[in-house]
């Protein structure tokens, strides 16, 4: 009856797959039909006997001859597992009896004896089939490095700086496999990426090269004729005929007006990579203004904080938001006039730009909203429009607003030269070879280091030589000798060996120590090994367990580990597509006023490493009585105020918040940014917190038609979904999760009513007959089923970890590791750990 | 050649724009290949053009079918060429996933699914320009937004599974079009070019090293490598050869990029121009998240209104909002039938199929069915509705189509896609 095509069958296969707990768990024994004839339950008891009567009895209705429901056929299953395809119905069979989710609750149910002994006959067939099964797992195939990864080695490589620098721009998205962005096989290669990987080798080595020799430091001084931008540049060339630079608003502004401020007479930016000292002029007014506080949104008691973003001319408008534009410095202002400095890297081409990081916003309609709304505040305006309102407001008004005087700005300063990036290339030779006096000998030494650095084990001879001739005949063809070598540099950025992770193994599937190597630092860092990994790695240290152990502490501890802590929620949930249905401006203008997106990610990002620091149980995932936020976040949450602009970990009283369901970032991107479907967040729970995805839905099934006109409530309409049998089987697995989290909207706030009108219900049932209350009582249930969802998690780490999908045959490896990390308390850190000791890690 | 040469440049100064000649005429016929293997005939092209969220199924789609067809509000604007276009009705890939099967417009499969495809999940369009090859400066050219929600358009794809990136704006595509370097930069192009050949020499003996030590998977999955760095040897001999070809003189100043929305009639004047000047032959253009309602003055995102929720007020903006892009797609129309095919009697639009469509069948309910499809141009006899069945299992696949039109381009094909054949009904004139 459900009919699926095969490309999502075997996806399905796989998924379903993930479906199981170590531990029994029963489901409802209310209602139970009378044991069937015992049997004994030696082991040799042949599967005719027992499985097959109670397959029969209970499953093979809607899973035999006659129906396949989510193509699945259970009697022509013997004892004997014939490969995958048998494997994963036994599995299947097991996995849904311990949940209790199977048979369904309006179907005979068999005997809790009746099940366990099934369950524990099935397992031991499973079992065994393991023991005897070899080669152990699948292989991960050739996998090249995917664009964030390949952003991070260049930068470890060469030692450049990368904040306002992406050499992957313009590289195609990488494909995915169930969220994972390092999937091996689904890395593909093209000749348009290879394009791309020529460009940026070309820009990669020139940035790591320039400036050549060690520039002079020059001083810029801007005292006045400050324009910003047409809008309000009329206002200020009759108000302070450009005398300071005025910031009103904050960037997430819809229609900048005042948010950014570049330095008119210097909109061609720095001359040379460097860092820059900026000396600057600022004061701070109208901190507490006489508007009501709603109005605009800021609060009289912080200080007003200015920031510093780069812009680049050549990419757009300098007053407007760029694409690459990290907050270089944001400093809290004294209310009165004062200079302040400060020190920034700024790449060549970028000009530094003020930003007003907690002002009001959109004040391109405030402009005409205070007059209305305080008249008496203003005289009256001479005409109607958006020009004579700008004008009075901003000259009559007392909008909370940056002022900036005067400005100097003084560089490139080197902390180093020859810079870190230029010894990174040529060690102790950089000057030798600028001035063209390197020995050919000198420069092999110093292009094999580089080379084994690139390619993360040492460099093979006729690699070196194949390299060496195209600087030979680089300089033949009248190139410096510095340009020669950078070419030569390009090459190795465009080889096989730098751009793929080659994995040889010894002693059949184990990797070698090099390969080793990469696998963990890719896994933790999302970057090459370092200088003390490939050590280890040449002395063979490195696959000695304990080795190993140390060196996962290690690299946690370092700032590199960031990468995991960003990457693996990323791919694990989903968040890499948090702002990818930006939230509606009108609903929702705290989002961008307060730059919610980034405080969500933080306090996500905060949670993991905080779990990872301390080694706290992954359940804290599923809940917790304390999380990380910000002012903003706290506001959001609606939890007492905290003070400061930093995020700070506070306790929770409730359990609303706390875990992962409690986070704005997993509620926000599980929305679209209009409104919630508990369709949507259930099958993400399904999906990404249990590691089952449901089957997606039959092709012949009418979809649902939002309708806000109020006549019929989603749960209405859901209901009437599933009346139909088709849908129910997955639905009623999937919107009572999905309803717990009907209580918070879009961007993840609470509420109790839609559209402050019809009250919602959070309540639900679970398949196994467990129901629960909204989101509070629900995570209660989640923790006293954990084991799914360390399992779940534990399955992800190992796929991202390996960077290939897992195989039935990868089941007895997570078992392990569970039963490991059990034994040592369940920390996260620990998981992290034995993910890297265990056979799948370590093996091809 | 001269003969073919006189009567094109008297059209373009008569069709109003001065633009001159590239002379690509030789270096075409010295090539050899003819794509259309009609000796002499002017070569065939086509324009693919998408959105994000479809069309507002109650506004487009007519009540009768047939060549006597009310032109409902949204196919209005296309009243002036009404005989020169095709409606299809019931089409689609037979896919679900809303906004995350958008991107399945011109490929009818899913990225994900592509890899396990014979073609890997090609777009139309790619598939079309890897026919015309270096016979052009742009195999294609891609404009439109880069990004969407959940991506955007992305409607063009190669044959690994990668999607080829949109240029953004029309100064980007005039530059790309008509602006030449300097010699300076022409030099330093030169060069590049050299030092990237000897860069693929390099890498291609490493890869060949690697293969020896790799098992056979890998082994499989470096053969990706290796057609790619021939794929790049291909595009820098083009490259190497476009060096001493002038571009066209450009007739226009350069523009500036005003957002999506203001741009779109230059984008349209510009890929008019880009084939008239047989810069390309093959163009699409994705109407995505940088196409902006605010600059019509609709003060709602356009997501937003796609998510009606049948509230009148919301259909009237969105209607309002592909009313827009409707004009905008029966001006470009209109153009390439105002401008005459060098050395034959026909128009730019007899040899120009252009396709206007979406991956979004519903929006307001995230359906992927009966997706809107208009074909205009290229030589197929058009000026009807044409409905095909809409029970499930009779059922006709729209990669049918883009099979009829990768034919009727000269590629010797009996599918693409999911088709089960060329589609039925739809004639050469």
């Amino acid at each position: 009856m459900v009919t699926v095509s095969a490309l999502s069958r075997s996806n399905k296969r796989i998924g379903l797959w993930y479906v199981l707990l170590l531990s029994v768990w029963m489901g409802p024994v209310a209602a139970d039909e009378p044991a069937l004839p015992p049997q004994s339950a030696s082991d040799d008891v042949s599967f005719a006997e027992n499985v097959q009567p109670f397959l029969g009895r209970y499953c093979c209705r809607c899973h035999g001859a006659e129906q396949q429901k989510a193509e699945r056929r259970f009697d022509l299953l013997t004892g004997d597992i014939g490969g995958d395809s048998d494997l994963v119905d036994l599995q299947d069979i097991v996995d849904q009896l311990n949940l209790g989710e199977m048979p369904p609750p309006d179907e005979r149910q068999p005997s809790a004896e009746d099940r366990r002994r099934v369950v524990r006959l099935l397992s031991d067939t499973i079992a065994e089939y393991h023991r005897k099964r070899s080669p152990l797992s699948g292989d991960t195939v050739l996998r090249r490095l995917n664009a964030r990864e390949y952003a991070n080695t260049v930068r470890d490589l060469l030692q450049i700086e990368m904040e306002m620098f992406d050499p992957t721009e313009g590289f195609p998205r990488d494909g995915q496999t169930e969220h994972l962005d390092n999937i091996g096989s689904t890395l593909v290669t093209s000749g348009y990426l290879l394009q791309r990987y020529l460009t940026a080798a070309e820009r990669v080595v020139d940035k790591a090269l320039t400036p050549l020799t060690k520039p002079e430091v020059q001083t810029w001084t801007f005292r006045d004729g400050f324009r910003q931008q047409p809008e309000i540049d009329q206002v200020h060339r009759r108000t302070n005929h450009f005398d300071w630079i005025t910031l009103y608003e904050v960037r997430g502004a819809d229609k900048h007006e005042g948010a950014y401020a570049a330095i008119h007479d210097f909109v061609q930016g720095v001359p040379e990579d460097g860092i820059y000292e900026l000396r600057f002029d600022a004061e701070a007014l109208n901190r507490r203004h006489p508007y009501d506080l709603e109005f605009l949104g800021t609060d009289p008691e912080e200080p007003l904080r200015l920031g510093i973003v780069p812009g680049d001319r050549t990419v757009g408008e300098l007053h407007h938001t760029q694409p690459i534009e990290p907050l270089l410095t944001e400093i809290d202002l004294a209310d009165d006039r004062q200079w302040y400095t400060v020190r920034i890297w700024l790449d060549a081409g970028m000009t530094p730009r003020f930003t007003f990081e907690n002002g009001s916003m959109d004040v391109r309609s405030l402009w005409t909203r205070v007059l209305r709304k305080y008249p008496d505040m203003f005289p009256k305006p001479k005409s109607r429009g958006i020009v004579e309102s700008r004008f009075l407001a901003i000259s009559e008004g007392k909008f909370p607003q940056i002022r900036i005087h005067e400005v100097e700005i003084r560089g490139p300063i080197y902390e180093a030269w020859p810079t870190p990036a230029q010894r990174a290339i040529l060690g102790a030779d950089w000057d030798q070879a600028v001035s063209g006096d390197l020995s050919v000998d000198a420069m092999r030494t110093q292009l094999t280091h580089f080379l084994t650095r690139a390619y993360r084990r040492p460099a093979l001879p006729d690699e070196i030589d194949r390299i060496m001739d195209l600087i030979t005949a680089r300089r033949a063809a009248g190139r410096t000798l510095v340009e020669a070598y950078g070419d030569g540099l390009k090459a190795a950025l465009c080889s096989p060996a730098f751009l793929y992770l080659e994995e040889p193994v010894v002693d059949g599937q184990r990797l070698s120590a090099f390969a080793l190597a990469s696998r963990l630092s890719y896994f933790l860092w999302g970057s090459m090994p370092d200088d003390e990994l490939l050590a280890l790695a040449a002395g063979d240290a490195l696959t000695q367990p304990a080795e190993l152990a140390a060196q996962v502490e290690r690299m946690l501890k370092d700032a590199r580990s960031d990468a995991f802590v960003d990457g693996f929620p990323d791919s694990w949930l989903t968040l890499r597509e948090l702002g990818a249905t930006p939230p509606d401006r009108s609903a929702f203008p705290e989002y961008y006023q307060y730059d919610l997106k980034s405080a969500m990610r933080q306090e996500t990002r905060l949670f993991m490493r905080h779990l990872i620091d301390q080694n706290l149980s992954v359940s804290e995932f599923l809940d917790s009585d304390f999380t990380f936020v910000n002012k903003a976040l706290a506001r959001h949450y609606g939890l007492p105020p905290v003070t400061g602009d930093q995020f700070q970990k506070v306790r929770l009283n409730d359990r609303r918040r706390g875990g992962l369901l409690g986070q704005a970032s997993v509620l926000t991107v599980t929305a679209n940014g209009i409104d919630t479907s508990p369709v949507v967040r259930g099958v993400w729970l399904l999906d990404n917190i249990f590691g089952t995805p449901p089957s997606p839905p039959p092709p012949d099934v009418e979809p649902l038609e939002p309708d806000a006109r109020g006549a019929t409530s989603i749960r209405d309409q859901l209901q009437k979904h599933r009346n139909v049998p088709s849908c129910n089987d997955c639905h009623r697995r999937i919107d009572p999760l999905g309803f717990a989290l009907e209580n918070y909207d879009p961007i993840g706030r609470w509420r109790e009513t839609y559209d402050r009108r019809v009250p919602i219900d959070a309540s639900g049932e679970l398949p196994s007959g467990e129901s629960f209350t909204g989101i509070e009582s629900l995570k209660s249930l989640l923790v006293t089923r954990r084991e799914q969802f360390e399992r779940a998690l534990t399955e992800k780490l190992l796929m991202y970890g390996t960077g290939r999908q897992l195989t039935p045959a990868d089941r007895p490896d997570i078992d392990n590791i569970l039963t490991q990390v059990r034994t040592g308390g369940g920390g996260l850190r620990d998981l992290i750990t034995q993910v890297v000791l265990s056979d799948g890690f370590l093996s091809k | 050649m001269r003969s073919s040469r006189a009567p094109r440049r008297g059209f373009l100064k008569a069709a109003g724009v001065v633009v001159a000649l590239p002379t690509l005429e030789s270096l075409k016929h010295s090539s050899g290949a003819e794509p259309s293997g009609e000796p002499g005939a002017p070569p065939h092209r086509m324009v693919c053009i998408g959105n994000e969220f479809g069309m507002y199924p109650e506004a487009f789609w007519p009540t009768q079918t047939g060549r006597d067809f009310d032109l409902p509000p949204l196919l209005q604007p296309l009243e002036p060429v009404r005989s020169d276009f095709t409606l299809f009705s019931h089409l689609d890939h037979g896919l679900k996933g809303g906004h995350f099967a958008v991107h399945t417009f011109l490929t009818g499969v899913k990225s994900a699914d592509a890899r396990n495809l014979p073609d890997g999940g090609i777009s139309l369009d790619q598939r079309a320009a890897e026919h015309v090859g270096s016979q052009t400066r742009f195999t294609s050219l891609n404009v439109g937004s880069e990004s969407g929600l959940h991506g955007g358009c992305q409607m063009s794809w190669t044959r690994t599974g990668t999607r080829v990136p949109p240029i953004p704006g029309p100064r980007e595509l005039f530059r790309a079009l008509f602006v030449e370097d300097d010699a300076a930069a022409r030099r330093q192009a030169r060069d590049r070019i050299a030092l990237q050949g000897s860069i693929l020499d390099t890498v291609r003996a490493d890869a060949k090293s690697l293969q020896r030590r790799l098992n056979r998977a890998d082994v499989r999955k470096l053969d990706e490598y290796f057609s790619a760095v021939r794929d790049v040897e291909t595009k820098l001999a083009l490259d190497r050869q476009w060096q001493s070809v002038p571009r066209p003189k450009p007739p226009i100043e350069e523009p500036h990029n005003q957002g999506l929305t203001k741009d779109l009639p230059l984008i349209y004047d510009l890929l008019a121009l880009a084939l008239q000047t047989d810069s390309s032959r093959v163009a699409t253009l994705e109407i995505g998240g940088s196409f902006a309602a605010s600059d019509l003055g609709i003060r709602k995102g356009y997501h937003s209104l796609s998510h009606h929720g049948q509230v009148q007020e919301s259909i009237d903006l969105l209607v309002e909002i592909e009313t827009y892009q409707m004009q905008q797609f029966a001006r470009f129309l209109d153009r390439l039938k105002s401008i005459r095919e060098p050395g034959s009697d026909g128009t730019l639009l007899d040899r120009t199929m252009v396709l206007l469509g979406s991956g979004m069948g519903n929006a307001n309910s995230h359906t992927n069915s009966d997706l809107p499809i208009i074909l205009a141009g290229g030589g197929f006899r058009h000026g009807e509705h044409k409905q095909y069945p809409s029970e499930s299992r009779r059922r006709v696949p729209l990669c049918n189509l883009y099979v009829s039109m990768l034919q009727q381009f000269g590629v010797e094909t009996d599918r693409f896609g999911t088709s089960s054949g060329s589609l039925t009904g739809l004639d050469v004139s």
